[in-house]
């Protein structure tokens, strides 16, 4: 690891990404009868949902950053913030120094593109797989149309498909060949950086290894950039350099995997690692703990730090004061208040 | 020795399509003891559900568990059981536990209604009583507020909540056997340890005999004493947990191994089994791994037999060694 600085100045390498207080507020729809029964008197619930709640993030070029939390922490409106999907009520998201969406919300950039959980959903079933990778590329004149067979015929190749599956439809495809054939739109497109939010939570452990190497060929060959949202650490931990845990969205702590998983400092990380069971190859098996209590409302997040209802060691302060993410010393931020006290036992 | 409490002979399970037969269980055998919790792994279509179901008997047209099946249930046999019999059975000797909660819970009715129906169903119970097992059964398995929970409906809880749910209800009356089908996979890892730790309590405090069905290796070998691993309708091998994850003999029990990216050095690419799952309508004649194993050579154009070497077993011509790591 090179050795971070306690307030890294913009190098558009480290900070090829950057996300700068981002929030994301849901706010809910009250249907009109509602809200002329609020007018006379009647309680309506106008509590806002931060989902994004002032996140700073950074990825370097060429990095795959994991993001890890329980569902509902925010992980995938995160992705959407940070690919221009959404458009953050606050803050600004930059590729190599320029806005990825404008004041109105709108996408800017095609250097950032996306894939999905469900690549049947995401795929039209009527257009040929050819089609389907060939459009957007057409559409944003990356491509010539006479060129795009041949476009077509390399992206396939790339992710280790028969470039004769162009002329094929979706539902002839498995789902670990959807998967690929998803990532091959995406690519072609020419991104910088790809948000992929759970792309192997739906596929088998065979399949799975597959599209994980696939992942690994394509970072090597192309130096893509890629934000990896999944629940599952085991791939997280082999495929991404560092590692981003959300709880109610925020970031709690980021840093390189190999630190994360040797010395969790935030407790809930530690938490969440513990609560992951061991492959057992001998012996009685490795007790996985449970983290007690249940993810709090997002709509009525508790004060000062999310996690202190279920925080083991908490404070008083802990009740009423946000605690802001701090770099610490081995090239990790980390949001706790006892984030530097020593260790504590074992939760 | 006990008696087993499940004990499985030759179960097989044909659907008969009109393009023909399909064996999606085949010749299925193994016995559970009181209190012992076996995993049933494999990749997607292997076969698992389908077990469990057959368990059941809650397999339906064209679906048939064939003749020469056997699941004997504390002594009984359960295959030919005319409906009625079976349905008295299912929820107080034997009860499964789905993915999908609402495969057990009934939107439209109170989670105490729907538990006192299941009590009723299986003895008289007065209101008061069965709103009291109910209130303890939820609190068992760790829902806060138990008695207040009783009036709430389904789509009140969280995913997890509702797992747990259908949990108690499939605890309700204190079964002998409990098949568990993939029952936390839909959820967060921290839910689903919570849920291992309570299923781990009950299996150990009342001496509950559990079938738990995952296709996550770890997730089954921090709950199960003994694997029998599944590919294509057959069980592949079978033994003490650790010992089949330790040193499998089947090289398909390898490969699955192998791919988990805990078994790599992080960054490394993962060892993938080549090749995909057999369609179950055109399996090649001899051993079904045959067109994806390494070790495969001409004898395994023929069908492996079952060779029981207790406490393991294996279905492979050429086996790993024992020294295999
Ligand atoms: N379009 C929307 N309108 C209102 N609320 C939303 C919307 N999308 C997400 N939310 C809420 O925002 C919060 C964060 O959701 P998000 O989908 O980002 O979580 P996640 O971490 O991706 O969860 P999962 O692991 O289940 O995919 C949740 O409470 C969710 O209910
Ligand atoms: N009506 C049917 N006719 C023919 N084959 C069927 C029918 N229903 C299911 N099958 C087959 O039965 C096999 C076993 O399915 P099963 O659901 O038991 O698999 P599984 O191991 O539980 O997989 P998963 O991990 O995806 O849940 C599958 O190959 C499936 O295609
Ligand atoms: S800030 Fe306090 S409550 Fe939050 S994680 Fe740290 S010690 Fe626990
Ligand atoms: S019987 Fe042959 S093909 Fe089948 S698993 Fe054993 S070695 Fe491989
Ligand atoms: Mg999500
Ligand atoms: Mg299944």
């Amino acid at each position: 690891m090179t050795a971070q600085l306690a307030h890294p100045t913009r190098d558009t390498a480290t900070d090829f990404v950057r996300l700068d207080r981002v929030t994301k507020i849901f706010a809910p729809e009250v249907p009109l009868t509602r809200r002329i029964a609020g007018l006379f008197g009647a309680e309506i619930d106008l509590r806002i949902l931060r989902a994004v709640d002032a996140v700073d993030l950074t990825i370097a070029r060429g990095e795959a950053l994991g993001l890890v939390g329980e569902s509902g922490c925010g992980k995938s409106t995160l992705g959407r913030v940070l690919a221009g999907i959404h458009r953050a009520d606050e803050g600004t998201v930059e590729i190599d120094g320029a806005a990825v969406a404008d004041r109105d919300g709108r996408k800017l950039t095609t250097r950032v593109q996306t894939v999905f959980q469900d690549p049947f959903a995401s795929l039209d079933p009527r257009m040929r797989i050819g089609e389907t990778i060939a459009e957007g590329p057409i559409a944003h004149g990356l491509v010539r149309r006479r060129e795009a067979a041949a476009t077509v015929a390399d992206w396939l190749r790339r992710v280790g498909l028969d470039p004769a599956f162009a002329k094929s439809f979706p539902h002839q495809f498995s789902g670990g060949q959807r998967q690929r054939v998803a990532i091959a739109r995406a690519l072609a497109m020419k991104p910088d950086v790809i948000v992929c939010d759970e792309p192997v939570a739906s596929l088998d452990v065979s399949i799975q290894a597959q599209i994980v190497n696939l992942f690994l060929k394509l970072r090597r060959d192309l130096g893509l950039t890629l934000l990896f949202i999944s629940h599952d650490l085991g791939v997280v931990r082999h495929l991404c350099d560092r590692v981003a845990i959300m709880y109610l969205g925020r970031i709690v702590e980021v840093g390189p995997a190999a630190a994360i998983w040797r010395n969790p400092r935030h407790p809930y990380t530690r938490a969440l690692l513990d609560s992951v069971p061991k492959l057992r190859l001998a012996g009685a098996p490795t007790p996985v703990i449970p983290i007690s209590g249940e993810l709090p409302s997002p709509l009525s997040p508790p004060k000062g730090c999310h996690f202190h209802p279920r925080c083991p060691i908490a404070v008083e302060r802990c009740r009423t004061v946000r605690p802001p993410l701090v770099r610490t010393v081995d090239g990790r931020d980390v949001a706790c208040h006892l984030a530097d006290a020593p260790t504590p036992a074992p939760l | 020795m006990n008696p087993p409490v499940l004990s499985v002979r030759g179960l097989t399970t044909r659907f008969h399509n009109r393009a023909g037969a399909v064996t999606v269980v085949d010749g299925v055998s193994f016995d559970l003891a009181r209190g012992e919790v076996i995993g049933l792994v494999g990749e997607s279509g292997s076969g698992k559900s389908m077990t469990g179901f057959s368990l059941i008997g809650l397999i339906d047209a064209p679906g048939r568990i064939e003749a020469g099946s056997s699941v004997k249930l504390e002594g009984r046999e359960l295959i030919g059981l005319p409906d009625r019999d079976l349905r008295h059975l299912r929820g107080r000797r034997i009860s499964m536990v789905f993915q999908d909660p609402m495969m057990t819970l009934n939107p439209v009715l109170t989670i105490g209604e729907q538990m006192r129906l299941v009590l009723a169903a299986h003895g008289r119970i007065d209101r008061a009583s069965a709103r009291a097992r109910s209130a303890e059964v939820l609190g068992r398995v760790g829902i806060p507020d138990p008695t207040a929970r009783l009036d709430a409906y389904p789509h009140q809880f969280s995913g997890g909540m509702r797992q747990r749910v259908a949990i108690a209800i499939a605890i309700l009356n204190r079964p002998a056997v409990i098949v568990a089908d993939e029952p936390t996979t839909a959820l967060d890892v921290s839910i689903q340890a919570q849920i291992l730790a309570e299923m781990r309590r009950l299996v150990a405090e009342d001496g509950t005999a559990m079938i738990w069905i995952s296709h996550d290796l770890a997730t089954v070998s921090s709950i199960a004493d003994r694997l029998c691993v599944m590919y294509a309708g057959r069980i592949v091998e079978h033994g003490p947990a650790t010992e089949v994850l330790g040193a499998p003999r089947h090289p398909y029990t390898r490969g699955l191994l192998d791919s988990l990216p805990s078994q790599s050095e992080p960054g490394a690419d993962l060892r993938q089994i080549p090749g995909a799952t057999p369609s179950l309508a055109a399996l090649p004649p001899g051993c079904p791994f045959e067109p994806r194993c390494g070790r495969a050579d001409p004898v395994c154009t023929t069908r492996p037999e079952d060779v029981e070497a207790p406490p393991r077993g294996w279905r492979c011509h050429h086996p790993l060694g024992e020294t295999a790591a």
